[in-house]
C-alpha cells in the first residue's frame, strides 16, 4: 500500500483518517460559527496536571458520546504560574499558534488593551503552593480569578469562566466568586468530575426525591479528593424536594469516633453496604486472592482502614449526609441513599474511567463548552461553593478536635437543574 | 427441582486460582457479591467441586476448608453425584477457562469443554436426571463438538446457558439496542488474542446485532484481515470508517501515540505505529448484514460496540470490564453473569439463548481458520442454521 507522509503540519491538519493517500478529508462536526476565543489562566501545564487533561480537550478534541468532538473553540492565548521541568506552555502555544503571556492581564487582553477573548479555563490544580494549618493546599485560583474579575470591569465586558475543581480553599473567597459572577452577569462553571462522569448503575435520583439520609465513600488525600466525594455526593442530594437550603452543622471525626458514630446510629451500616457493595476495589483479601467480600459484614473494613474519617453534614432541612473517607478498604468512590417511600437504598459507583485518558474529564469538557457557547452554565456554581464551605467547616471541625460547629453562613440555597449533565448519552 | 430447599451446585472447573474464571464464578457462589446494592448471597450451594489441574497458587484446599459444605470430589461423575449412584445437584457450573492445556497448530488452546460436558451429560444418561449447566465462554474450540453440546441439551431437554460476561457487563453509557432495529452495519473494536479475547469481541457484538428485525438470521461466511492486509481493506472502506471512529469514542484506553497527549484521537499513521498486528474478523450475515470484530492490540484495551442503524441513525457503546490488578481488584463483570446463572438455576430458565454462545463458538473457530488458510473467506453454511430470537427483556447490568 502506497502511503503519504504525514505532513504534521500543525494540529488543525491532525484529523482523524486525513493522511491516507487518496482519503478524503475527514471532519467529523465541522464547525460553523467563529469559533469563541479561550484563553487559558492555569497554575501549571506539564503531563497529566489538570491544565493539561482539560485544555488540551480544547486543543485536539475529545470523545463525547460517540464521536470525537472538536469545541468550536481556539485557544488564543494562556498563562501559567509556575514553569516546573516538563513545562508544555510553550510546546503547545507554538504548536497551536497563540502566545503566552506574563500576566493574566495580558492574556485576557491577548496583549492588547482590551478583552479579548470570549472564555477563559481556569486551571488552579497542581504546581507548588504552601498549605495551611487545616492541610489546605494554598492553590491561587481566587487570586487569579479576581485578576480576571479586574479585567472585566476595567474593560466594562465580562465573558464564561470554567473554574476547575473547588472555588477555593476559603469559603469566603469562594462566595466572592460566585458573587462577582453574579454582579457582573458572567456564568460561572466549577467543579470536579465526578458528577459529570459515568455512573455504575446509571443512576440520577428522581428530581424533587424525599432523601432520608445519604452516604458517599471516598478514597485519598485531603483536601483533594474529600473534595471530589462530596461534590459527587452533592450532585446527587441537592435534587431532593424543597431543592439544597443549605448546611446548618458538620463535624468531622476521626478514629475509633467513626465506628462509634455509626453504633450512635449517626451514620447507617446498611447504606454503607449498599455503597461498598458497588465498590470493584475492595482491598485485603480480594488482593490477596481475587475473592470477593462483605467488608462491612465481615468486619474487614475496621481493620482494613487505619485511619478512617466522617464528615457528617447536617443540612438545614433536616437531611444528614455523610462522606467515609476510608483509605485502605476500597479504591472507588461510591454513594447510596434512602429515600422515602422506597424500601432499598439506591447506590452507584461514580465511575473514575482509567488513567491515563481520563475521559471523565471530556464528559466535563462537553459541558464547559455547551457554556462557552450557549453562554449558559449548566449547572449552578453554588453547588461547588457550598462544597468548599462543607470541606472547610469540616477539616475546622477536625482542627478543633472534632467538634461540631453550626454553620450559619452555609445558608447556601440554590435550585438544582432537573436535566442530567452526565455521561448517559 | 423443589423450592423449598436450597439447591445444590457442583463445579467443574480447569483450575481454581487467583483470577482463574473458576475463581470468579465459584467465589461468587461461595463468598456472596455485591448486586442491587447489597452484598447478596446466592440462595443456593456449591456442594461439590472438581478440579482438573492444580497449579502453584492453587485455591482448591483453601477454599474447601473455608467451606466445608464443597466437598473437593476426584471425578466429574463424583462431583454431580456425591459419589453415589445417582445425580445429587440441581446445576452444574462447567468452567473450562485457564489452566495448561494443548494448542493446535492453528493457535486453538484445547481446553477440555467438551470433553467435561460429556462428563457430565454422561452420568445424566445413566441417572435419568439432568440439571441445568453454565458452561463459561465459548462451547468449545471444534464446532462439531460444540454443536454436539448444544444437540444433547436439547436430547436430554436440560436448560443450558453459556458464554463471555460482555454481553452481561456494564455499558457506558448505559445503552441497549432497540428490539426489532434495522441494523445497517455493526462492529466491535477491542483487544486480545485469536482464540481468546476474539470470543469476548464476537459476544459484545453479537448480543446486540441479535436484537435487529428479524432475530438473528445466521451468517454466510467469514473473513479475516490482518496487518497490511487489515490496513488496506480499512483503507478501501470495506468497513466503516464512522463505525470505527465511535468505536474508539467509546474506549476509555485509547493508547497515545504523541509524548505529552493523554487522549487525543490517533491519525492512521499514529495507528500504524501503535498497532503491530491488527486483526478484523469481517462476516456478513445471511439478512445481508455485515458485522466485524476488530482487535487493536496497542490501541485499546477495552470492548467498544457501535452500529450504523436505519435512518442514519447510529448506537454506540462500551461493554465495560473492570478489569484487576491494574484498575480493580475484582473482576465484577463475573458478577452480572453468576447472576444470571443463579437465575437459570432457580427458573429452570436460560435467560439468554445457547445459540448465541453457538453462533459465537462458530465465528471465532470459523475465523481461526480463515487465519490459519491465509485470511482466505470461509464459507458457514453450518452457521446459517443457527438462527433465533433474542430476549427482548435486557439482561446486562444496569441495576
Amino acid at each position: 500500500m502506497r502511503r503519504q507522509p504525514n505532513p504534521r503540519t500543525g494540529a488543525r491538519e491532525r484529523w482523524p483518517f486525513t493522511d491516507l493517500a487518496g482519503d478524503q478529508r475527514h471532519v467529523p462536526h465541522a464547525p460553523v460559527n467563529r469559533p469563541k476565543r479561550l484563553a487559558i489562566v492555569a497554575t501549571v501545564y506539564r503531563h497529566l496536571s489538570h491544565a493539561q487533561h482539560f485544555c488540551d480537550r480544547f486543543l485536539v478534541g475529545y470523545p463525547y458520546e460517540g464521536r470525537w468532538n472538536m469545541p468550536n473553540t481556539q485557544v488564543v492565548s494562556m498563562y501559567v504560574d509556575q514553569r516546573p521541568a516538563g513545562d508544555q506552555s510553550h510546546d503547545r502555544a507554538r504548536e497551536f499558534g497563540f502566545d503566552v503571556y506574563p500576566t493574566v492581564a495580558e492574556t485576557l487582553r491577548c496583549g492588547g488593551d482590551k478583552l479579548a477573548v470570549d472564555g477563559i479555563l481556569l486551571i488552579g490544580e497542581h504546581g507548588d503552593y504552601p498549605t495551611n494549618e487545616l492541610g489546605q493546599i494554598l492553590y491561587p485560583r481566587y487570586e487569579l480569578f479576581k485578576e480576571c474579575v479586574e479585567v472585566f470591569e476595567a474593560d466594562g465586558r465580562s465573558v464564561p469562566i470554567y473554574n476547575d475543581k473547588h472555588l477555593s480553599y476559603s469559603f469566603a473567597k469562594a462566595q466572592e466568586m460566585v458573587a462577582d459572577g453574579e454582579r457582573l452577569g458572567f456564568p460561572l462553571l466549577a467543579g470536579s468530575s465526578l458528577p459529570v462522569t459515568y455512573r455504575l448503575p446509571d443512576l440520577e435520583l428522581p428530581y424533587g426525591c424525599q432523601i432520608e439520609e445519604a452516604v458517599m465513600l471516598g478514597v485519598g488525600g485531603s483536601d483533594a479528593m474529600d473534595y471530589h466525594a462530596l461534590e459527587a455526593m452533592q450532585c446527587m442530594i441537592e435534587r431532593r424536594a424543597g431543592s439544597e437550603t443549605g448546611v446548618a452543622a458538620v463535624q468531622m471525626l476521626e478514629g475509633d469516633d467513626v465506628w462509634r458514630a455509626a453504633e450512635e446510629g449517626r451514620w447507617s451500616a446498611r447504606l454503607v453496604e449498599a455503597a461498598l457493595s458497588r465498590s470493584d476495589s475492595p482491598q485485603g483479601l480480594s488482593k490477596e486472592d481475587g475473592r470477593t467480600q462483605d467488608l462491612l459484614g465481615s468486619g474487614e473494613l475496621r481493620r482494613l482502614v487505619e485511619k478512617p474519617a466522617a464528615y457528617l453534614i447536617e443540612f438545614r432541612d433536616g437531611l444528614r449526609a455523610t462522606l467515609l473517607m476510608i483509605n485502605g478498604a476500597i479504591g472507588d468512590y461510591n454513594f447510596a441513599a434512602k429515600l422515602r417511600g422506597v424500601d432499598d437504598p439506591v447506590s452507584c459507583q461514580f465511575f473514575l474511567t482509567p488513567v491515563p485518558n481520563v475521559t471523565y474529564s471530556a464528559c466535563f469538557v462537553a459541558k464547559i463548552d455547551e457554556m462557552f457557547q450557549t453562554g449558559v452554565a449548566p449547572f449552578p456554581a453554588q453547588r461547588t461553593m457550598i462544597v468548599n464551605g462543607i470541606l472547610e467547616s469540616c477539616l475546622q471541625s477536625r482542627q478543633q478536635g472534632s467538634k461540631r460547629l453550626e454553620t450559619p453562613h452555609l445558608e447556601v440555597g440554590y435550585t438544582a437543574p432537573e436535566a442530567s449533565h452526565y455521561g448517559r448519552a | 427441582m423443589s423450592q423449598t430447599r436450597r439447591l445444590r451446585i457442583a463445579a467443574v472447573l480447569t483450575e481454581y486460582r487467583k483470577y482463574s474464571h473458576g475463581q470468579h464464578i465459584v467465589d461468587r457462589f461461595l463468598e456472596g457479591y455485591g448486586w442491587n446494592g447489597r452484598h447478596h448471597r446466592p440462595p443456593m450451594d456449591i456442594v461439590s467441586l472438581y478440579v482438573d489441574q492444580h497449579p502453584e497458587g492453587d485455591l482448591t484446599d483453601e477454599r474447601g476448608l473455608r467451606f466445608p459444605q464443597m466437598q473437593v470430589m476426584p471425578t466429574i461423575a463424583d462431583a454431580l453425584t456425591l459419589g453415589g449412584n445417582d445425580l445429587a445437584v440441581d446445576g452444574v457450573l462447567l468452567v473450562g477457562e485457564h489452566g495448561k492445556y494443548h494448542r493446535n497448530e492453528k493457535g486453538q488452546h484445547q481446553y477440555p469443554r467438551y470433553e467435561m460436558f460429556k462428563q457430565i451429560t454422561s452420568v445424566y444418561r445413566t441417572t435419568g436426571k439432568t440439571a441445568p449447566v453454565f458452561n463459561d465462554k465459548h462451547l468449545s474450540w471444534n464446532w462439531d463438538w460444540a454443536r454436539e453440546m448444544v444437540d444433547i441439551s436439547r436430547e436430554l431437554d436440560f436448560p443450558f446457558m453459556a458464554g463471555s460476561s460482555l454481553p452481561v457487563t456494564w455499558r457506558t453509557p448505559s445503552l441497549e439496542m432497540p428490539t426489532g432495529s434495522q441494523i445497517e452495519e455493526a462492529m466491535c473494536v477491542c483487544y486480545g488474542g485469536v482464540d481468546s479475547y476474539d470470543f469476548h469481541g464476537l459476544e459484545t457484538a453479537q448480543c446486540m446485532v441479535e436484537r435487529r428485525a428479524g432475530g438473528e438470521a445466521g451468517v454466510r461466511w467469514v473473513e479475516t484481515y490482518k496487518g497490511e492486509r487489515f490496513w488496506q481493506a480499512h483503507h478501501e472502506r470495506l468497513w466503516s470508517r464512522e463505525l470505527f471512529e465511535a468505536c474508539l469514542c467509546r474506549s476509555h484506553t485509547l493508547s497515545q501515540a504523541r509524548p505529552g497527549f493523554n487522549d487525543a484521537f490517533p491519525t492512521i499513521d499514529d495507528m500504524m505505529k501503535l498497532v503491530e498486528t491488527p486483526i478484523a474478523y469481517h462476516y456478513e450475515h445471511v439478512d445481508g448484514l455485515r458485522t466485524t470484530m476488530i482487535m487493536m492490540n496497542g490501541l485499546v484495551q477495552d470492548f467498544n460496540f457501535a452500529a450504523q442503524l436505519a435512518d442514519d441513525q447510529q448506537l454506540s457503546t462500551q461493554m465495560y470490564l473492570p478489569m484487576p490488578p491494574k484498575n480493580t481488584s475484582l473482576a465484577n463483570f463475573f458478577t452480572p453473569q453468576v447472576a444470571n446463572v443463579e437465575q437459570m438455576f432457580l427458573s429452570g430458565e436460560a435467560t439468554y439463548p445457547i445459540e448465541r454462545t453457538l453462533m459465537t463458538t462458530g465465528l471465532t473457530a470459523a475465523a481461526v481458520d480463515s487465519l490459519f488458510e491465509e485470511e482466505k473467506r470461509i464459507e458457514t453454511p453450518h452457521l446459517e442454521e443457527v438462527t433465533y430470537a433474542a430476549p427482548t427483556q435486557s439482561t446486562y447490568w444496569r441495576t
